[in-house]
């Protein structure tokens, strides 16, 4: 019993997010940046950390957004337990200079992504090198 | 993969010409088939919008698997993929 709830512990705290949201065009570079630290303080402050912070800046949008055709676009990636996301997703919900945002967890699918190139890898090795694998074509 | 897809086209052009044997009012179905064995990555990532938008034809719309020739798997992860994108406003719901 104890040992299964240190498991859950320790697998809790190793979620990776993707977290992306844009902001209204009219933002100053300033704002998006005094926005960015807010939201690393509150996930520093849930126990997670920021693994990656990228600034696409101004890019146009597919279709309107609140009358907008541009936004800017900040991506992140989180690494923490869950509770921070959730959190982070009620300012972001208020926030009237964030028009939309997106949180995706990653790990599980990077994960099996991995097991899968693994798995290939160990059998083309097995294959030999004469034989190539089937996927680059 | 260029050269298998002539041959699809080439396998439709006989069709053409068994339907118009058999009578004109009956068009063929559609002329470009299966494309065989689709290269995937193992990750789909949401944000690579040049990936996902081969599987996205003029009108917006997701290509379906009988076209593209990827597996069912793959088919679900891009779905998935392209959905996200499209939230985010990095792909159109409908394109005009």
């Amino acid at each position: 019993m104890k040992l299964e709830s240190r498991k859950e512990e320790k697998k809790l705290a190793n979620r990776v997010y993707e977290l992306m949201y844009i902001a209204s065009p009219e933002t100053s570079d300033e704002e998006v940046g005094k926005l960015n630290e807010s939201i690393e303080a509150l996930v520093v402050k849930g126990g997670g950390s920021i693994a990656k912070t990228e600034v696409f800046g101004r890019k146009p949008l597919a279709y309107p957004i609140k009358k907008k055709n541009e936004g800017i676009y900040v991506l992140f990636e989180i690494v923490g337990a869950g509770q921070e996301i959730a959190e982070l997703e009620r300012r972001l919900r208020v926030n009237d200079t964030v028009i939309r945002f997106i949180t995706v967890r990653v790990d599980e699918d990077r994960k099996a992504a991995d097991k899968v190139r693994t798995k290939r890898e160990i059998r083309s090795a097995r294959k030999g090198p004469g034989v190539s694998a089937p996927v680059e074509q | 993969m260029e050269q298998a897809r002539e041959e699809n086209v080439e396998g439709g052009g006989t069709d053409l010409e068994g339907t118009l044997d058999q009578g004109f009012d009956k068009m063929p179905r559609r002329f470009q088939r299966r494309r065989p064995r689709q290269v995937v990555p193992d990750y789909v990532d949401w944000k690579d919008i040049e990936f996902l938008k081969r599987f996205i034809p003029e009108r917006g719309k997701i290509m379906p698997r009988r076209i593209s020739g990827v597996s069912a798997k793959d088919q679900r992860r891009i779905a998935k993929a392209i959905k996200r994108a499209r939230t985010m406003a990095l792909l159109p719901f409908v394109a005009d």
